[in-house]
């Protein structure tokens, strides 16, 4: 009888030590986790500012300012446009500029 | 006697001098101290748990809000017009804050506020947080960081971002500093933008790291993404061109509504004077309005399609019958209506197309007074747009039962009701939608619709005609013309009035603008533009509005890739012969 108390004694130190372990175990994972989820977060985060950023880069204002002072562009008009149509939406145009 | 017999324990030298007691003393006292330990332990796990329970969650035990994403706000073609990024907002402790006036001077600076302004806002020692700045530069938290002040922070908070700025501003609109909308579609869709926040419960170690989550962790909710209807490209013209016409013409503002003549998507609504929705500080109402929604003003010519097409719809005449318009003037109940100048015997087409306010009074007064509000009303007149966007107003229609014959001769040519240029740009939906007057949305939709028929499909295609005539040639709109492509469109020009009166020969105001549609026999877009106070010489809608009209319809139809439907003679450079060497 007391031989199996011992034991069982044993066993709950040893179920409780485990515990501990396991415990200290699933803190440090949990650490971990809330690490990458910031992480994760931040990158997100940093994905949307870049993508403002880019936009900020490439708005008709900005576009056209550079097009107009750096390459010299003009707006174009139907005089200068050449239409060509897609032979797959109904008849060829046949009509074309020729020099 | 012998020494073998001398009994140990009566030996002297053992015999205990110290009293029993003692020992049972010591015993006693560890007893006790054990009972002490024994008590101890059921104070705490016991008796006085809860107070140790909640000693150790204030201690370790932390809720985090878990911030929603504000949604983003886009354009038709999914560009940003507003999106939500991290920026660095400077608080205090002033509790435990370093003084150190060298410091302070520096923060001052870096903060753009005097010495004395940050001394005031520090100098309230029993708080322990005040803001000192929200929403500064990344350069300026890192230099504030720099200065290693004791008891100055840094926290992260989200600002708005508008990259296509003043353009698109008076339809975006923008947020307050705690992000909560407060113009425009910011504050229409605040809810759907918002998002919900959540949280979760944790427990953080000495190192305030997280360790273990208590509870169910609620998820924010992130703010959805909005599409508008708009196209940044088309709206950046439209703003650039009526910026243009405003400085020169020496305008006090101009507005300019696109919309989409098939599905009632708006691709643009912009304004002049504008404001930079990130740079808010010096901001009038002025610059706030959006006119194009916010200010009505009576259509006058604008009007006139909708009362012939009545009377072509009701067939009391045709495009060719006869108005006799000679001598360019009428009495009417002892008010006499004037034309521009006279111009004798018009067709019903002549008369839309010369702008005739005899010709119209004349057709108009063989029609009932409800029918014409009736119709006016199903055009949208008197009635607030249904479209989602804060301030909208509905502008003014009398019932008909209050109309005298002077009233109604003058509504049916624009005077004695008020509408915004949006009303009016929508109204001519009527015409470019075979009759009917369809909804209109801010938010991107593709499918065709329909709405109420408000004349046959046949009468909005004979005032489509007149329209045209109307912006050609001997019309009144000329120079709404635009290469490449077909055009349709009305006039108007009107004194405002100026306090009770429209003011004097010397000071009077003007207002200018111009509806039409293109391409004329099956219209893609609506453009309406117009110009308050005009006042460099030239004041009338077809001198000051039509061209920035034919402007913004020429690039908008090619930015939606529309091939020219009238002949252009082409101009396109080729390659020269090569010279022979």
């Amino acid at each position: 009888m007391s031989r199996l108390s011992i034991i069982l004694l044993i066993a709950v130190l040893l179920s409780a030590l485990y515990l501990v372990r396991t415990q200290y175990e699933s803190r440090a994972l949990t650490t971990e986790l809330d690490h990458a989820t910031s992480e994760a977060r931040r990158l997100e985060i940093e994905n949307d500012r870049l993508d403002v950023e880019r936009r900020a880069q490439a708005t008709p204002k900005r576009v056209e300012k550079l097009a107009r002072e750096q390459l010299h562009m003009r707006t174009i008009t139907p005089a200068i446009t050449h239409y060509a149509t897609l032979p797959s939406q109904g008849t060829a145009s046949t009509e074309t500029v020729r020099p | 006697m012998s020494s073998r017999s001398v009994q140990y324990t009566s030996s002297p030298l053992l015999a205990s001098k110290t009293p029993i007691w003692r020992s049972q003393f010591i015993v006693a006292c560890i007893a006790l101290g054990f009972l002490g330990l024994v008590a101890r332990a059921a104070y705490v796990q016991l008796i006085g748990n809860a107070f140790f329970k909640r000693q150790g969650t204030v201690r370790h035990v932390r809720t985090l809000d878990l911030p929603a994403n504000r949604g983003r706000i886009l354009d038709r073609n999914g560009h940003i017009l507003a999106s939500s990024v991290p920026v660095p907002s400077i608080w205090a402790n002033p509790e435990s804050i370093d003084r150190d006036p060298e410091k302070f001077k520096a923060l001052a600076k870096l903060l753009g506020m005097t010495q004395a302004e940050l001394e005031k806002k520090l100098s309230d020692e029993d708080k322990n947080f005040v803001w000192l700045k929200r929403q500064v530069d990344e350069s300026v938290a890192k230099s504030i960081e720099d200065l290693k002040i004791k008891g100055i922070y840094a926290r992260k908070e989200y600002k708005r971002i508008y990259p296509e700025g003043e353009a698109v501003a008076h339809v975006v609109g923008f947020t307050n500093v705690e992000n909560i909308g407060q113009e425009g579609i910011e504050r229409e869709f605040n809810k759907d933008l918002g998002g919900k926040p959540g949280s979760r419960r944790v427990i953080k170690d000495k190192f305030g790291q997280v360790v273990e989550d208590i509870g169910e962790i609620i998820l924010p909710e992130d703010g959805k993404d909005l599409q508008l209807s708009i196209d940044s490209k088309a709206q950046y013209f439209a703003y650039e061109k009526i910026k243009e016409a405003v400085i020169s013409n020496r305008a006090k503002a101009g507005s300019v509504v696109v919309l989409h003549a098939q599905t009632g998507e708006v691709l643009a609504m912009t304004n002049y004077p504008s404001y930079v929705p990130d740079k808010r500080g010096n901001l009038v109402g002025e610059q706030l309005r959006n006119r194009a929604l916010t200010d009505t003003f009576e259509p006058g010519s604008v009007m006139k399609p909708f009362t012939i097409g009545l009377a072509l719809n009701s067939g009391r005449v045709t495009p060719n019958s006869v108005i006799q318009t000679a001598p360019g003037s009428m009495v009417l109940t002892g008010t006499t209506i004037h034309d521009s100048h006279p111009h004798g015997a018009l067709t019903v087409e002549q008369v839309i197309q010369v702008s005739s306010n005899v010709g119209t009074t004349k057709i108009a007064m063989q029609m009932q007074p409800q029918e014409m509000w009736e119709t006016f009303s199903q055009a949208g007149f008197g009635q607030k747009p249904p479209i989602a966007f804060p301030g909208v107003v509905s502008g003014r229609l009398r019932p008909y039962k209050t109309w005298r014959p002077i009233e109604q001769a003058t509504m049916s040519y624009g005077y004695g009701l008020s509408a915004s240029l949006f009303q009016m740009a929508r109204s001519y939906t009527v015409f470019s939608h075979d009759g009917q007057i369809i909804p209109v949305t801010l938010l991107k939709s593709e499918t065709t619709v329909s709405g109420e028929q408000v004349f046959s499909a046949n009468t909005a295609s004979q005032v489509r005609k007149m329209l045209q005539m109307a912006a050609g040639p001997g019309g009144t709109g000329m120079k709404a013309q635009t290469m490449g492509y077909s055009v349709g469109g009305k006039s108007g020009t009107a004194y405002k009035q100026v306090g009770k009166t429209y003011g004097s020969d010397k000071n009077r105001k003007y207002r200018g603008w111009f509806v039409g549609m293109a391409p004329i026999e099956k219209p893609l877009i609506i453009v309406a533009v117009m110009l308050d106070e005009p006042s460099n010489g030239r004041y009338f809608g077809g001198d000051v509005a039509a061209p920035v009209f034919s402007e913004v319809v020429q690039q908008t139809l090619r930015m939606m890739r529309v091939q020219p439907d009238i002949a252009v003679k082409p101009m396109v450079v080729t390659q020269l012969e090569k010279e022979s060497l």
